[in-house]
C-alpha cells in the first residue's frame, strides 16, 4: 500500500522524540490517576471516580468505533447491557469465576454484535439509529426474557469482584485499581492499533472508502473488526460495573444513559484522539454528579446538552483538539491528531 | 376477536396520520439540508406542551394553542437551522451530534417547567367517543385525523405549486443547478425548516389531545419519524402517509394482540426488517447504502 509506506517515512524522523514524550505524558497521567489512593480520597470520591472510569472505558469504545470506523453509534447501551448480564449470569448461575466471566462477557456482547453486522453496509444516519434501534429490543427481551434475566425485577444474587493474592477487587480502592488498569490496557490497545498499517487503512477509509476499496483495501472487513472491538470493550466495562454495583435490571443496564453519557464525554474531551474520550469522561462524569445535580437536581442533563453543543459548534476536536492547537509542544502524537487535519 | 383487530387497524390509521406529519418535518429538513434532525421530536413535543399550558392557564380547548405553538416552534425551529448552518466541517456527522444535543436540551428543559408528569387534555368534548359502525374513536382522533389529511393536501399543493415549493424541491435534488437559477439555498433552506415547524406544531397539538405526552416522548417520535422514513423513503407525501399508517397499526395490533410493553419494539423490527431486506424502503425511494 502506498499510503502507508508514505506515512511511515514522514513519522519516522520525529518518532523516536514523539514516543519519549508520549511515554513520559503517559507516566505522569498514571500517576495523577493513582493520586486519589495515595491522598486517601474518601469512599464517597472513589465511587465516583469508579464509575466515572467505567465510563471512560465505555467513550473509548464509542471514540473507537467512530474515529476509526467512522460510524456515529446511538446505542452503546446495547453492548454495555449485554456484557454486564452475560457477565453476571455466567457468575451467577454457571459458578464461572468473575475474573474470566468479565472479559467472556465482552465476548457475548461481541457476539451479540454480530447480528448488528447488516447495519454496517448502511451510512451514516442509517447505521446510528439502526444500532439504536437494537439496544431498545435488547433492553426490552431482557424484560420478557425473565427465566433467564430476573425480568423487570432484576438481578442480584451474582458474586462480585473477588480477592486475588490478600488484595481485595470488591473494596473500592481495589476496583478502582482494577478498572483503571483496564482503562489503561484497552488506550494502549487503541493507539497500538491506531499506529498500526489497520490504522492507516481505516484513516484512508475516512479519507475515501471508494479510493481506497481500489488500492485492495476491504473496507467492510476492517470496520467489522472496529464494530467487534468496540463492543467487546464496552461489554467488558459493562461486566466490570455489573459487578462493582452487584445489581442489574434492565432498564438500568441498558439505560439510555449508557448510549449518551459516551457520546457527551467523547466528543467533550475529543473523540479523535486517544487520551480525548477518556479524560472527558472523568470530567464530564463528575461535574454532572458534583455540580450540575446540586445545581439543578431534576434535568441536570440539560446542562450535558449545552456543553455538548457547545463543543460540537466551537470545537468540534473537543478539548484534545484545542490543546494540540495552543500547546502544540506538549500535545505531541498520543495526546492527539488533530493538527493533522483529522487523520 | 375479528372486532379488536379491526378496532386496532382504525386507532392505527388515526395515529398514524399524525405520524405521517411528524415525519414529513423531518423529511423537509431532510431534502434540503441532508441532514436528520435528531431533535425534530422534541419541537413536536415543545408544541404540545404549549397545548397544555394553554388548556391549563386559561381552560380554553388545546387548539386555540395552535398560534402559540406555531410561533414558539417556529422559532426554535430556526434557531436549530441557524446553529445546525454553522457547522463546515464533517457535516453529517456534527450535525447529528448536534441535533442530538439540541434533543436533549428541549427534553430537559420541557422537564424542567413541566416536571415528568404524563399530561393530557382534559377536555370531555374531545374524548367523548364517537362511533362509526362497530369503531370507536375519540372525537379528537377523528379530528386530528381530518386535520392532518388537509395538511398534507397543503403542503402536497405547495410543494408542487408556489414558487417557494418548487424551489424546495429544486434545491433537495440538485442543490448547485437549483443555486444557477437563481434560488437561494441558504433562504430555501430556512424556509424548510419553519414548514417543517409549523407541521410540528399542529403535530404536537394533535397529540396532545389524543394521546398522552411527557418529556421522553420526543425522542421516541423522533426514531417514530425516522422509522417511517426509512419504510417510505423522502420522496412522496403519499409514500410517507402509508408508511406512518403502517407504523400505527403495527403498534395498535401488537398492543392488541400482545401487550402494550411490545408497542415500542414493533416499530423496531419493522423498521430493522425494512432496512436489511428491501433497503431501498418499501416504495422503492433514493438508495441509501453508503
Amino acid at each position: 500500500m502506498p499510503v502507508t509506506s508514505n506515512a511511515s517515512a514522514q513519522a519516522a524522523p520525529a518518532a523516536a522524540s514523539q514516543r519519549g514524550r508520549g511515554a513520559l505524558i503517559g507516566a505522569g497521567l498514571l500517576a495523577l490517576a493513582l493520586l486519589p489512593l495515595v491522598a486517601g480520597a474518601s469512599p464517597y470520591m472513589l465511587g465516583l471516580l469508579i464509575s466515572a472510569l467505567i465510563l471512560a472505558g465505555l467513550a473509548l469504545s464509542w471514540a473507537l468505533l467512530g474515529n476509526l470506523g467512522g460510524m456515529v453509534s446511538f446505542g452503546h447501551a446495547a453492548f454495555f447491557g449485554v456484557g454486564a448480564y452475560g457477565s453476571a449470569l455466567l457468575a451467577g448461575k454457571l459458578g464461572v469465576p468473575v475474573l474470566l466471566a468479565i472479559p467472556l462477557g465482552g465476548l457475548i456482547a461481541t457476539v451479540f454484535s454480530l447480528a448488528m453486522l447488516p447495519a454496517l453496509r448502511l451510512s451514516g444516519p442509517y447505521f446510528a439509529l439502526a444500532i439504536l434501534a437494537y439496544a431498545q429490543i435488547f433492553r426490552i427481551l431482557a424484560t420478557e426474557l425473565d427465566w433467564l434475566t430476573g425480568g423487570a425485577a432484576g438481578l442480584q444474587r451474582y458474586p462480585g469482584l473477588p480477592t486475588v493474592l490478600g488484595f481485595n477487587l470488591a473494596d473500592r480502592a481495589g476496583s478502582y485499581v482494577l478498572v483503571l488498569a483496564c482503562v489503561v490496557v484497552f488506550a494502549l490497545v487503541y493507539m497500538a492499533l491506531r499506529r498500526s498499517h489497520v490504522g492507516t487503512a481505516l484513516r484512508a477509509i475516512a479519507d475515501s472508502e471508494d479510493a481506497t476499496r481500489v488500492v485492495g483495501v476491504n473496507a467492510t472487513v476492517l470496520k467489522t473488526w472496529m464494530l467487534l472491538l468496540s463492543a467487546f470493550i464496552a461489554g467488558v466495562f459493562g461486566a466490570l460495573n455489573a459487578h462493582i454495583i452487584g445489581f442489574l435490571e434492565p432498564d438500568y443496564a441498558f439505560s439510555g444513559i449508557w448510549s449518551v453519557m459516551p457520546i457527551i464525554a467523547a466528543v467533550f474531551g475529543g473523540y479523535r484522539s486517544v487520551l480525548g474520550p477518556i479524560f472527558g469522561a472523568v470530567v464530564i462524569y463528575l461535574f454532572d454528579q458534583v455540580i450540575a445535580k446540586s445545581l439543578i437536581p431534576v434535568g441536570h442533563q440539560i446542562l450535558l446538552g449545552i456543553v455538548l453543543a457547545i463543543m460540537v459548534l466551537l470545537a468540534p476536536n473537543g478539548l484534545s483538539g484545542l490543546v494540540a492547537r495552543f500547546l502544540p509542544r506538549l500535545a505531541g502524537r498520543g495526546l492527539s491528531n488533530a493538527e493533522k487535519g483529522h487523520a | 376477536m375479528t372486532e379488536l383487530i379491526l378496532q386496532a387497524l382504525f386507532s392505527g390509521v388515526l395515529i398514524g396520520s399524525v405520524y405521517a406529519l411528524v415525519a414529513l418535518g423531518l423529511a423537509l429538513a431532510f431534502g434540503a439540508m441532508r441532514i436528520i434532525n435528531l431533535a425534530h421530536g422534541e419541537l413536536v413535543l415543545l408544541a404540545a406542551y404549549m397545548a397544555y399550558l394553554v388548556e391549563s392557564r386559561t381552560g380554553l380547548d388545546p387548539y386555540f394553542a395552535i398560534p402559540l405553538a406555531l410561533v414558539v416552534v417556529a422559532a426554535a425551529s430556526f434557531v436549530l437551522f441557524l446553529l445546525v448552518d454553522r457547522i463546515k466541517d464533517h457535516r453529517e456527522l456534527n450535525s447529528l451530534i448536534l441535533t442530538f444535543a439540541i434533543g436533549i436540551i428541549l427534553t430537559n428543559a420541557i422537564l424542567l417547567v413541566f416536571a415528568s408528569d404524563v399530561r393530557t387534555t382534559a377536555s370531555p368534548f374531545l374524548q367523548d367517543a364517537v362511533s362509526l359502525g362497530d369503531l370507536f374513536a375519540m372525537r379528537s382522533e377523528i379530528i386530528a385525523f381530518v386535520l392532518s389529511l388537509v395538511l398534507m393536501g397543503a403542503l402536497w399543493w405547495w410543494l408542487k405549486s408556489s414558487w417557494y415549493g418548487r424551489a424546495v424541491r429544486a434545491v433537495s435534488s440538485n442543490r448547485g443547478a437549483a443555486k444557477l437559477m437563481g434560488i437561494n439555498p441558504t433562504r430555501i433552506e430556512t424556509v424548510s425548516f419553519l414548514v417543517a415547524g409549523a407541521l410540528a406544531s399542529f403535530a404536537g397539538v394533535a397529540l396532545y389531545t389524543m394521546s398522552v405526552v411527557q418529556p421522553a416522548t420526543g425522542h421516541a417520535l423522533t426514531v417514530k419519524a425516522f422509522i417511517i422514513t426509512v419504510l417510505a423513503g423522502v420522496g412522496s407525501i403519499p409514500g410517507v402517509f402509508l408508511g406512518a399508517v403502517l407504523l400505527g397499526v403495527t403498534e395498535a395490533l401488537t398492543v392488541t394482540l400482545a401487550s402494550s410493553a411490545l408497542q415500542e419494539l414493533a416499530g423496531m423490527v419493522l423498521f430493522l426488517l425494512v432496512l436489511f431486506l428491501m433497503p431501498n424502503g418499501l416504495f422503492g425511494a433514493r438508495a441509501r447504502r453508503g
